[in-house]
């Protein structure tokens, strides 16, 4: 399984990464929304999953996630917003646009893998 | 914790704690006022809220804790190297989170600016701050609301 | 990395002296990742290390975080998420074809900060079969504290992160300063009442359904089987016992039957046990 982790740092995208690689995915990144749309348009077939952090230089998150949606061969990805936005507005407006789940910043690394057990994609469930 | 529409130090502080410890597995106290707290060579991170509230928060500290934070939040050994634009976009996503959690907190709506961090040798007065510990280290924090 | 054979007989038995908790063998996993935020705080290369110096210098301060690290019991919300696929998908719509009154009776048994009984409340109101049915949740716990954290139904933002669903957040969910408070509506259908598991229990009548998960693990043999033939003892013929992944009434109390439900199992008392009534 891939997925593509969109934050503007590199720090969390790091951090996300050993998460997700922990969990068995191969990593992408992006830097941006734009630049995530740019790396999805190259792939031969879209990952099964994309963290997308909120507030991002060029194209934000939110942005991200409608353009995601407007296109049917994309349809497969589940998105997941990774962001420190947490007004309940934000939440509903995230998971009307597309948005399968909401994880808030700070978060532990048990919590989004409890969110990837939710989404089923994780191998077999976990928990201490 | 009471509610409101601008920021306080009461917020700000419980915010910080909440990302010291879990992202960074440190806690974070408030610094002794009778302590000096001085540095020479810091970084300096900002963000903006813009809303019901308009102003920003800084968080100002030596370049050594910069590097730690950096550290802590990265899970690096204590003495491994990390570049400069690293430490400063480690510390910029720390106060970044730490902004989002306060301005979820406040009442009516706002937005968050990305967060800007530089170099700088400039000690904020203790004054218009509040300071919190990392380690034996100080950490400034300042609450700055727009000039009106 | 896995904790060393010394660094777990050290934690373990720190343990047991400190809280009566037994760590039995096969709980390295626990203890190491537990352990590992105190470790990297204390700047330790890792958790042998930190159980070395910790065992060398004796703090007491320093063993009380150990012993707290472990016995805090950290909740989800739906934990480990089957039990409460099977909970929507099979035991409430087998109990609804049988309960002419309309009433399920269900008692949480360890319900810690709260995130259990509120997930059971959650689950019936997405359970069709359910609607309009009256739901008298007994939750119970053996802290006072515990239950004053439960009955306020505050949550802090790590933990409303920790396997609850978006949707659920927003719907059941209101902002309280940097934490979040669950609905009143919600709120107001838990009972919670202060219980010790290793003594005789108070009347509260039959449940229907008992969650008593991740609790035995804590206990030893000959207490482990006096709680379970007292739990039979407040259940009806027909109920269902959610036990923790981990945890299993086989060799223990052999008056039960394990029953797939789901991706899950529960336990249900075996016919020939006469002692029972509806």
């Amino acid at each position: 399984m891939r997925a593509l982790i969109v934050d503007d740092s590199r720090a969390m995208r790091r951090i996300v990464g050993r998460i997700l690689e922990g969990a068995g995915f191969e990593v992408l990144e992006a830097g941006d929304g734009q630049e995530a749309l740019d790396v999805l348009e190259g792939l031969d077939s879209p990952p099964e999953l994309s963290c997308v952090d909120w507030n991002m230089p060029v194209m934000d998150g939110f942005t991200f996630i409608t353009e995601v949606r407007k296109r049917p061969e994309w349809r497969s990805i589940t998105l997941m917003m990774v962001t420190t936005e947490s007004e309940m507005d934000q939440i509903v407006r995230a998971l009307a646009a597309g948005a399968h789940e909401y994880l808030i910043k700070p978060f532990t690394g048990e919590a989004m893998l409890e969110k990837l057990d939710l989404l089923g994609l994780l191998p077999t469930t976990t928990g201490v | 914790m009471t509610i409101s529409a601008a920021p306080d130090q009461a917020l700000v502080l419980a915010a910080i704690e909440q990302v010291w410890g879990s992202m960074l597995f440190a806690s974070a106290e408030p610094w002794p006022s009778d302590l000096p707290a001085v540095f020479e060579t810091g970084v300096q991170a900002q963000i903006e809220l813009r809303g019901d509230w308009n102003g920003r928060l800084v968080l100002t500290c030596d370049s050594v804790v910069a590097t730690q934070i950096a550290g802590a939040m990265l899970g690096l050994d204590p003495g491994e190297d990390l570049p400069e634009p690293d430490v400063h976009d480690a510390v910029g996503e720390v106060l970044n989170v730490v902004g989002g959690s306060v301005k979820g907190a406040l009442t009516g709506n706002s937005a968050l600016g990305l967060p800007g961090v530089t170099g700088t040798t400039e000690v904020p007065g203790r004054d218009d701050s509040f300071v919190v510990s990392w380690g034996e280290a100080p950490v400034y924090v300042q609450i700055v609301p727009d000039a009106a | 990395m896995t904790i060393s054979p010394q660094a777990f007989t050290f934690v373990r038995e720190l343990v047991r002296a400190e809280s009566a908790i037994v760590l039995e063998t096969g709980k390295e996993y626990l203890v190491e990742s537990r352990l590992v935020p105190l470790a990297r705080a204390g700047g330790h290369a890792d958790v042998d290390a930190y159980v070395a110096d910790l065992s060398k210098r004796r703090t007491p301060a320093a063993m009380k975080q150990v012993v707290e690290a472990l016995t805090t019991n950290e909740t989800s919300w739906f934990r480990d998420s089957d039990p409460f696929t099977a909970l929507r998908q099979t035991v409430f719509p087998a109990l609804a074809k049988t309960r002419s009154n309309r009433t399920l009776r269900i008692w949480a048994g360890a319900c810690s900060s709260g995130q259990e009984p509120y997930s059971i409340i959650m689950t019936a109101l997405d359970t069709p079969e359910l609607a309009g049915w009256k739901i008298e949740l007994v939750a119970t716990d053996l802290s006072e504290e515990m239950l004053d954290r439960s009955r306020k139904g505050e949550y802090s933002q790590l933990e409303v992160n920790r396997g609850l669903p978006a949707t659920t957040l927003v719907r059941h969910f209101e902002r309280a300063g940097l934490n979040w408070r669950i609905n009143q509506s919600i709120r107001e259908r838990v009972e919670f009442r202060q219980l010790n598991l290793t003594r005789p229990f108070p009347p509260m009548g039959r449940f229907d359904i008992v969650f008593l998960r991740n609790v035995l693990i804590y206990f030893d043999l000959p207490t482990k089987r006096d709680v379970l033939k007292r739990v039979r003892q407040v259940m009806t013929s027909d109920a269902h016992l959610f036990l923790g992944a981990a945890e299993m009434t086989m060799g223990v109390d052999d008056a039960w039957e394990r029953v797939p439900a789901g991706r899950s199992s529960v336990y249900r008392i075996r016919e020939e046990q006469g002692t029972c009534v509806h």
